[in-house]
């Protein structure tokens, strides 16, 4: 095979190649003092504060105009002059001799390491383990001690609006939608409610007691991926999210009715505090937001 | 250098050096080099011709220009959550409590000079980025150019190609606007959705609980140091053994496994290289001046209590986002233990879709037995089958991509959500099985017809290029 390579025939003619027809040299000189001009406009523009536009633009013209003269003249100069060489220095075949050389090498040299079994053994083992250890500094990023299963809510907290103010039952009128928090809590995403007033909704069976007044309060993050439920609409009683659709019927207790969510939104338990405000009875009975593999454990 | 005319001959007159010059130079290579023929052999070095050879360096000067974009931006940037009363140029958020980083990243919009059209060129830059890899990667899927011995470059590329969507995310996660804390929001519970050790990895990862104080902290070095970090790294082994390998070629006269037709890397192909290395950064340049992107002061700042409607994230998560929203509410139950729906079209998806192009190689491979080593590529109707199957995957990505606009299409339409959900639902399945269908049939037919003797694509080349 090293001898074909040897005595195939050079596919380049013998005779002399034929100069490349020579091409207008004007374009690419056109194009360089174009992209001089956008330099000059370039400077002026951030001289003077120009807006994003100008600056943008003038850039764009000293890249483009240097760009395609260099592009011109690279295939001017190349023409139709298409050199070829051979992909490998030496054929293939020619190099399985020195890959055998080189597997003769790389395991002698590997015999000289490991003829003492012993310590190569050992080695690895001190490597690995060494490797190994350092991954202990990962624990430092966490995880922290967290509770995903339980939120700011308590039995008498009282819910307070996102300025820290207690909500007012009074103020709170039927179609009415407020964003409550616990109070001393405005910073707890996971503890945020949805309340509204629904005086014509009927509880679920075992949670007569959740809405006083028909006053109903929801999570709001959503049991889906975690984005805040943020609209509610008024007309088919829904609460709705907008990252991915989810919609929940406050009819049947916020079940998901559309959307990839498959959860409801947990509901707070309510109680009348004073004379216009409201209290949790307690935290939520079950974990809020999306789902994860032992929220039931 | 042919001399063109007056003009060419007179610049490059003046830049002529005398021959002693040019001897110097070579002794001072040789010098450096230790007299090696190594670097003689690859001034010469010779590149094929052909438009899809280009798809890579676009890729790779975007890259180039996301770096020099993005130490500009590093600059200004404050990788802080604290909040901060904003008081800055932008009046319609004048009071309103912001972040730190969100704050810096509205100073960078509209008080440093230049600011926002570095950053602008900075996030087309990143656009581009993955869009040329993608379509860089399907280049050597439908040519077969991953076959032997170039299997280890396909699984370099598409690591880098993994990183670069990562770091996408991660980009345009620190400006800490709504949409993209909303998508870091759902990030936390994709990770809590990992059975076993997702809560755990959640709060290892995003330092505890949602919201962190020091999320944005934590992926500003992840950004502009470790990914970049490791791109360049796998950047310089993928050139490397590019360099080494040489290019793959299309079919044509003297076209071989052994030999390689082109153009040698000085000067031709150093100057062309170059001109399009300015060519991207002038288009890049232009988009970034004229064509608004991220405007996150239109956006706000990202509060827990707040979501956006109308939401789409940059397209190379897009199809994530489509596949989510399209996911039927299947969580599962099994004892105590819950496995959350959302687990399957954002974790495992992704998993399967790139482990299947990683794997690529070794199962066409399989298929075909084929473990030749290879130089010369294929078209695409030498393997309808395969073409087939590349054309079914894109249109599935890209069918997921326009199904994470559904609530927009609702609106636009006048139509029922649920409904057109179930449209896509359809679609995403139909729509790639269809057109791999089609793709079959097309370059079945060519197949046959390049087989019966006929001049079809490339093969019909007679010249070079």
């Amino acid at each position: 095979m090293a001898t074909e390579l040897q005595t195939r025939p050079q596919v380049q003619p013998p005779t002399p190649p034929t100069p490349p027809r020579p091409k207008p040299g004007w374009p690419a000189a056109v194009a360089l003092l174009v992209a001089i001009g956008g330099a000059i406009g370039f400077v002026v523009a951030y001289a003077v504060d120009a807006s994003t536009a100008w600056l943008g633009t003038t850039m764009a013209i000293v890249f483009l105009g240097l760009g395609v003269a260099l592009a011109y003249w690279g295939r001017d100069l190349s023409g139709d002059d298409r050199p070829e060489i051979d992909r490998y220095p030496i054929p293939p075949e020619v190099q399985i001799e020195e890959r055998e050389q080189l597997a003769a090498d790389l395991h002698g040299d590997v015999e000289t390491i490991t003829r003492r079994r012993f310590l190569t053994t050992l080695l690895v083992g001190a490597a690995g383990v060494a490797g190994i250890s350092q991954i202990v500094l990962i624990f430092s990023l966490g995880p922290k001690s967290r509770g995903l299963g339980s939120t700011s809510w308590r039995s008498g907290r009282r819910l307070v609006t996102a300025d820290g103010q207690p909500v007012s039952r009074a103020r709170l009128t039927p179609g009415s939608y407020v964003v409550a928090f616990p109070e001393g809590h405005l910073e707890a995403a996971d503890s945020q409610i949805v309340l509204l007033r629904l005086p014509s909704v009927k509880p679920l069976p075992g949670r007569e007691s959740w809405s006083p007044d028909g006053f109903f309060a929801y999570s709001r993050v959503c049991t889906h991926a975690g984005c805040a439920v943020a609209q509610y609409e008024d007309e088919s009683q829904v609460l709705y999210c907008p990252c991915h659709q989810s919609t929940f019927d406050l009819a049947q207790g916020c079940r998901p009715v559309a959307g990839p969510a498959g959860r409801p939104l947990p509901q707070l338990p309510l109680a009348l505090d004073g004379a216009d405000g409201l209290v949790a009875q307690r935290d939520f009975l079950e974990p809020v937001g999306p789902g994860y593999w032992n929220m039931y454990a | 250098m042919p001399d063109d005319n007056r003009l060419m001959r007179s610049l490059a007159r003046s830049f002529r050096l005398p021959r002693d010059r040019y001897r110097k130079l070579a002794g001072w290579l040789d010098d450096t080099t230790a007299g090696d023929s190594l670097i003689r052999r690859e001034l010469r070095h010779i590149f094929p011709d052909h438009w899809s050879f280009f798809l890579g360096e676009i890729g790779l000067y975007c890259f180039i220009i996301l770096i020099a974009t993005g130490v500009f931006l590093a600059f200004f940037f404050v990788p802080s959550s604290q909040p901060v009363v904003y008081q800055g140029s932008y009046a319609p958020l004048h009071g309103t409590v912001v972040s730190g980083a969100y704050d810096s990243v509205l100073h960078i919009s509209f008080v440093v000079r230049a600011g926002l059209v570095i950053r602008q060129v900075h996030h087309w830059a990143a656009l581009v980025f993955a869009m040329a890899l993608a379509i860089h990667l399907f280049r050597q899927f439908f040519t077969g150019a991953y076959r032997r011995p170039r299997r280890l470059n396909w699984l370099i590329g598409l690591t880098m190609l993994l990183l670069v969507i990562l770091n996408g995310v991660f980009g345009y996660s620190l400006p800490d606007d709504l949409l993209s804390g909303t998508g870091l929001r759902i990030a936390y519970s994709i990770t809590q959705s990992v059975p076993i050790i997702g809560p755990n990895l959640a709060s290892l990862l995003f330092d505890g609980d949602w919201p962190s104080s020091i999320l944005i902290a934590r992926i500003f070095p992840v950004h502009i140091f470790l990914v970049p970090f490791a791109i360049a790294g796998l950047l310089g082994l993928h050139l490397g053994i590019l360099w080494i390998q040489r290019h793959t070629q299309y079919r044509g006269p003297a076209r071989t496994d052994r030999r390689i037709v082109g153009t040698p890397l000085i000067p031709h192909y150093a100057l062309r290289t170059t001109g399009f290395l300015l060519l991207i950064a002038g288009v890049l340049t232009a988009m970034g001046g004229l064509v608004q992107i991220n405007p996150v002061w239109l956006y706000g700042p990202y509060r827990p209590t707040d979501s956006m409607t109308m939401a789409q994230p940059d397209w190379y998560t897009g199809w994530l986002e489509g596949a989510v929203r399209l996911m039927p509410p299947w969580d599962i139950h099994i004892g105590f233990f819950e496995l959350p729906a959302l687990f399957w079209p954002a974790a495992v998806l992704p998993g399967v879709l790139f482990t299947f192009l990683l794997a690529w190689p070794w199962l066409d491979a399989l298929v075909t037995g084929d473990n030749e080593l290879h130089n010369v590529l294929q078209a695409p109707r030498d393997r309808p089958g395969r073409s087939a199957i590349g054309v079914g995957f894109i249109a599935f990505v890209i069918m997921l991509l326009i199904a994470g606009g559904d609530d927009v299409f609702a609106v636009l339409f006048g139509w029922h959500l649920p409904t057109v959900v179930a449209i896509f639902r359809a679609l995403v399945i139909a729509v790639p099985v269809l057109l791999g269908l089609l793709a079959w049939a097309y370059w079945r037919r060519r197949y046959v017809a390049a087989d019966e003797g006929e001049v079809v694509g490339v093969t019909g080349r007679t010249e070079a290029s």
